[in-house]
């Protein structure tokens, strides 16, 4: 129990450190007037819009300090409202926003994390029972170049092949189409994002597997005849997990990361190309919403990886 | 004093912009030839205007239809269209957002207009019954028709023209386009802009004679929403996301950026609707927006990717062309160093790559412009020619303002306006769009050798408009004029229009130019009209403030199951405009 608090401590440290160094760098870039009031906030000449303008900055605390605005904005983050959207008409609650786009993002992260998952076990062992034969080299050769791949690179090429050439997948989004439509249509944005992802998992769980199969349990098992295949999934497979799951948990980062360009590239309105257009016009509740959100998720993830740890050896928990 | 950004702001630009929009671009009617698919449902032809018949600017040669005949198909109900959009739009409220060529095609389906043109580019009466001028075109009795509501059940009357107008007035960016032809509000905040006459008919009271003023209505001052949405979204403007008119599609939902759905207004009071919905999904890329296409995942597209175009027509889809409408240029803000003076201007129109231009971006399918008219337009000066491709003539300019001028400030990059003897400036346009990129790359290339530093920037569209509003910006690559009626787009050159927000977006006041484009407002006698415009046309080419690349060809594309396109008639029993600025009509349009 004194490791998970001393974990969920750390978690909190974190955030706080993320949301600091985010507000104040947004704070930074511009002037929050401009989005909320449009053109009005350059219109200093007249006293229509200067009344505007002091009426939106009362209101939006622009004109108080920015360690008090901080400490608002943290304290109304907290119970779930992250401020209104400068640069949508109306200003709309971003709320709004993350409760239409993170739906679609959870589904395309979660799609590729289990294509990631669902391809890697099966090569690594298939890698790892063939070690150093030509299946194992081509195995390499692949995952190089997968990884080595950027993840713009390959959604266009598998756009071009899946989608243009063979005509399998969509290559457009819509968010008005049925559930199952929708899902269809994130198939080759998510496999984007899973083929590095799957070709990082493979590489490390062929070199454990690799290790664990010189292991005199192992060695045991062999000599009691039980079949090679059996080996690898019964025996050999869990205990070679922990590096994969190590990188499961970082690597769901880097996979939101991804997502930026790939909810682009495929047209996902999601909270990748919703941040990618918030930066763009300097709509800073939503980039900070949208990173607190990343960075929330990445810090559960990584705590539930490390739980899951202590349940895979016990050991850990001392 | 200029407009500043946060330091951080990128500002883009290229932006087809209508904003203010009370414009909608030029564009050819095609030839009309179909059979309309329907009748209006109103037993009322007979709406008169009394506003001048203007001759017909459309060129036969540049106004293209690839649709075969459709042999007499009976139009079936039923389907879904998929239209794509070079860009979503803000907001889709005709009095408060800032309407480009993508919003109007959204707009069109739930909007009907006061006026609409017809082929001949007539602005003739549509939902308004008839339209007519006093003696000396100052004021304009317009008299509704009867019967009609909008889809929330509102009565359209003089009341909801009331409401339209004030909330459009108060707006900030549509306001300042029509702000500066109507009277100033009283003190008691009346509007002497619009009076009510009766239940049906109001008077709209104009500063200048404006002949030609239902045009005007023909755009988004024309667009009459409902006044009981219209005031709720003055109390809650999210609700302008949702728009309520009176036209053949009845907002469904939106999910911005991504898809904007409409169904069929059953009770549309001009008659039938055959879609059952219309799916508007903004996809900027114009490559993207083929393959998708191709592919069938959309049924319509709009573009002006000249190799769009020619692929296109290649893969034998329908389109309706047009390049009579707007033009595609550079733009030079005149108000800040250093182009407020003309030797950077005219430095940098010399080095302008035009022949680049057409052949890399529009792979030579283009026609070069050398201003705002067609070659058959009888507005056209060919007299005036568009500078370029002249780096030697361009270098001696630069270098003699980096010596004279070199030392002051350009406040848009908070940098001298010359370093190591080159020209700082800032190049926006809007994006992402790989085509946009390409064009800022070809100019950058130039105008690097004739001696400026090019700062880039790429922001999306809406943001874009309102950088140029404000007047944040050195120079971007832009898209405008081309209105049927070119009084309308007076509104972006007279001096009245420049101001802390402008719509002169090039901020570049010519009391002469005014003058004479005003006398042509005002004038109903075709001979005067073309030479004023003409004089007007060289008036704006000494100036340097427009560098123009060629005449925008819009290109509307359907897929082979898609038919009734262009099919609209007007109440008065003329072929309505087929499309115009890249926007057109739905509600004739069927599916197989």
């Amino acid at each position: 129990m004194n490791y998970l608090f001393q974990r969920l401590g750390m978690a909190v440290m974190l955030l706080l450190a993320v949301s600091a160094l985010t507000f104040g760098g947004m704070n930074l870039l511009g002037d929050p007037l401009f989005n909320i009031l449009g053109p009005v906030a350059a219109d200093t000449s007249n006293p229509t819009s200067v009344a505007k303008i002091e009426a939106a900055k009362e209101k939006y605390y622009l004109d108080r300090p920015l360690p008090e605005r901080y400490v608002r904005w943290l304290g109304d983050m907290v119970t779930g409202d992250f401020g209104v959207q400068f640069s949508s008409t109306g200003e709309p609650p971003v709320t709004n926003l993350l409760k239409e786009r993170t739906p679609r993002t959870f589904q395309l992260l979660v799609l590729a994390q289990f294509m990631a998952t669902a391809i890697s076990i099966p090569w690594a062992l298939i890698a790892a029972a063939r070690v150093r034969r030509p299946t194992d080299r081509i195995s390499t050769v692949t995952s190089f170049l997968l990884i080595a791949l950027p993840n713009f690179a390959l959604g266009i090429i598998l756009k071009y092949l899946l989608g243009i050439k063979l005509g399998w997948f969509p290559l457009t989004y819509t968010a008005s189409d049925p559930f199952f439509s929708r899902l269809h249509q994130l198939i080759l944005p998510a496999l984007t994002i899973a083929l590095p992802a799957a070709a990082v998992y493979q590489r490390l769980l062929r070199t454990d597997l690799v290790t664990t199969l010189q292991e005199d349990f192992i060695l045991m098992a062999r000599s009691k005849g039980v079949p090679r295949r059996r080996v690898l999934v019964r025996h050999a497979l869990r205990p070679s997990l922990f590096s994969f799951i190590t990188v499961f948990g970082i690597n769901t980062g880097a996979l939101i990361g991804g997502s930026l360009i790939v909810e682009t590239i495929f047209r996902v309105p999601g909270l990748g190309s919703a941040i990618v257009e918030a930066i763009l016009r300097e709509d800073f509740p939503v980039v900070l919403a949208i990173v607190m959100i990343a960075t929330t998720t990445f810090v559960l993830v990584n705590i539930a990886v490390d739980l899951l740890y202590s349940v895979l050896d016990p050991r850990v928990r001392r | 004093m200029t407009p500043r950004r946060g330091s951080g702001r990128a500002r883009g630009l290229i932006a087809l912009m209508a904003v203010a929009g009370l414009t909608l671009s030029a564009c050819g009617g095609g030839d009309a030839a179909d059979e309309p698919a329907d009748e209006p449902a109103t037993e009322d032809t007979t709406a008169d205007t009394e506003a001048p018949a203007e001759e017909p600017v459309t060129e036969e040669t540049l106004v293209e239809e690839t649709i075969a005949p459709e042999e007499n198909l009976d139009p079936v109900f039923g389907g879904t269209l998929r239209y794509a959009i070079e860009a979503d739009v803000d907001g889709l409220n005709p009095t408060r957002n800032n309407i480009s060529a993508p919003g109007y095609v959204i707009l069109n389906a739930v909007f009907d207009n006061l006026f609409a043109y017809d082929e001949n580019d007539v602005a003739v009466p549509f939902l308004a019954e008839s339209g007519t001028p006093s003696e000396d075109f100052k004021d304009w009795t317009v008299k509704l028709r009867e019967g009609v509501t909008f889809h929330d059940g509102t009565p359209l009357n003089a009341d909801a023209l009331l409401v339209n107008f004030a909330s459009l007035r108060s707006s900030a960016l549509p306001a300042l386009a029509i702000n500066p032809f109507f009277p100033p509000l009283n003190d008691d905040g009346t509007d002497p802009g619009i009076e009510k006459v009766d239940d049906l008919t109001v008077i709209y009271h104009l500063l200048d004679p404006q002949a030609y003023f239902p045009a005007y209505l023909t755009g988004q001052l024309g667009m009459v929403g409902s006044p009981t949405w219209l005031e709720a979204a003055l109390e809650d403007p999210t609700l302008n996301q949702s728009p309520v008119g009176t036209g053949p599609f009845v907002f469904s939902g939106r999910s911005e950026d991504s898809v904007t759905t409409f169904v069929r207004n059953e009770d549309w009071w001009y008659g039938d609707v055959y879609l059952d919905a219309v799916e508007f999904m903004p996809v900027t890329d114009a490559d993207l927006r083929v393959e998708l296409m191709l592919n069938g995942e959309i049924d319509a597209l709009h573009t002006t990717h000249f190799p769009s175009i020619d692929t296109l027509e290649a893969e034998g889809f329908k389109q309706v062309i047009d390049e009579t409408g707007e033009e595609s240029f550079g733009m030079i803000n005149v108000a800040v160093p250093p182009f407020d003076d003309i030797r950077a201007r005219e430095a940098l129109a010399l080095a302008a790559p035009i022949e680049e231009y057409q052949l890399l971006i529009n792979e030579g399918l283009g026609t070069r412009a050398n201003g705002r008219f067609v070659p058959a337009s009888p507005y056209h000066n060919p007299d005036v020619v568009q500078v370029g491709d002249d780096i030697a003539a361009a270098q001696p300019l630069v270098a003699e303002y980096c010596a004279e001028r070199g030392g002051e400030t350009n406040p848009l990059l908070a940098t001298t306006t010359c370093t190591d003897g080159k020209i700082n400036m800032e190049l926006q346009w809007s994006g992402p769009s790989v085509v946009q990129s390409r064009i800022a790359d070809i100019l950058e290339a130039a105008w690097s050798e004739a001696g400026f530093n090019v700062t880039r920037q790429e922001i999306p569209q809406d943001d874009h408009i309102i950088q140029v509003a404000v007047g944040a910006y050195n120079v971007v690559t832009w898209r405008q004029f081309g209105a049927p009626e070119p009084a309308v787009d007076n509104v972006w050159l007279l001096c009245r229009t420049i101001g802390a927000i402008s719509l002169n977006w090039p901020r570049n006041c010519d009391e002469a130019r005014d003058e004479v484009l005003l006398a042509a407002a005002a004038s109903t006698d075709p001979a005067e009209r073309a030479s004023l415009y003409q004089e007007a046309e060289q008036m704006i080419a000494d100036a340097y403030t427009y560098i123009f690349f060629n005449h925008t060809r819009w290109s509307n594309a359907f897929a082979d199951n898609v038919y009734g396109i262009c099919d609209r008639m007007l109440p008065d029993g003329a072929h309505a405009r087929c499309y115009s600025g890249g926007a057109g009509d739905l509600s004739t349009v069927w599916m197989q």
